[in-house]
């Protein structure tokens, strides 16, 4: 392995795979989340296809890269927002004095279209942030435990 | 404050389940019986099912699903909307898992408390 200015270099045809398959995983996981409602998929799904992401990076550039990217303290605090919104999205049926997850305001758009039948449609957006932080600093609290300390003490001893 | 916080929320939400204890208490719900339901004929000749007038769960998701959520998805209705709780319950079993995990991993694997360590062990070499 070689090692330019700190950082570890990964082999060339799997950096090159996870440039191609990035966008595409990002993207289309993005869109799965966001046509929930009106095609099949839903927020879980498209969430995991997102944090698939993180996997991909790693593969590609190692935990040094990843680290300097992803704020993991952010995913941490998103993943509860994402959680907060859901449920306050809930309570909304019992605010307007029905039983929980009622869908209160249900004819905001035509049959079909992205953001109609009411509440369903954010509350899938929001399990889907909530699915994709989360998975994400899962991913990232798990690789973490791949590095070695053989390799830091590779590294020093490179380095002096 | 935060204790009261906790202790208001736990009192909401008791007070919300006595009283939709109540209501199912007071209220008779309608179930499907399957009373006098020839299920031999229905078995021979699948034709026979009425659709339109069924007593159930279809009931409720396939005929007035429109009427009631307008999503064209049956089943994000169903997840969603008929189902919520069960939505909710998965989203937090995520939620707590990656508390446990975050709690067990977090110092050995997060970034940037290995050389915390190590310049501990140092100071106290």
């Amino acid at each position: 392995m070689k090692f330019r200015d700190g950082i570890e270099e990964k082999n060339v045809i799997v950096k090159c795979g996870a440039d191609i398959f990035l966008p595409f995983a990002i993207v289309f996981g993005l869109y799965v989340i966001l046509f929930g409602t009106v095609s099949p998929g839903g927020g879980f799904q498209g969430g995991v296809i997102v944090g698939s992401a993180v996997l991909l990076l790693y593969l590609g550039y190692g935990l040094k890269v990843l680290a300097k990217i992803i704020n993991t303290e952010a995913l941490r605090i998103n993943e509860a927002l994402g959680a907060t919104v859901y449920v306050v999205l809930g309570l909304l049926g019992i605010i307007f004095g029905c039983n929980f997850c009622r869908n209160v305001f249900y004819s905001n758009g035509a049959v079909g279209d992205l953001v109609s039948a009411g509440t369903i449609t954010f509350m899938s957006w929001a399990v889907g942030y909530k699915v994709l932080t989360g998975v994400s600093f899962l991913l990232i609290l798990m690789l973490g435990l791949l590095r070695d300390d053989e390799e830091e003490e590779q590294k020093e001893g490179k380095t002096e | 404050m935060k204790k009261t916080l906790t202790w208001m929320a736990l009192f909401v939400i008791l007070v919300c389940g006595i009283d939709a204890g109540r209501y199912a208490f007071e209220h008779d719900p309608d179930m499907y019986s399957g009373f006098n339901q020839d299920v031999v004929s229905l078995y021979n000749n699948p034709d026979v099912y009425d659709l339109e007038h069924v007593e159930g769960v279809e009931d409720v998701i396939i005929a007035e699903n429109l009427q009631k959520t307008m999503a064209a998805n049956n089943v994000a209705a169903v997840v969603f909307d008929f189902r919520g709780f069960d939505t909710m319950g998965e989203s937090f079993i995520l939620l707590t898992a990656i508390a446990g995990c975050f709690t067990i991993l977090g110092k050995a694997s997060l970034f940037g408390t290995i050389p915390d360590k190590k310049k501990k062990e140092e100071a106290k070499a």
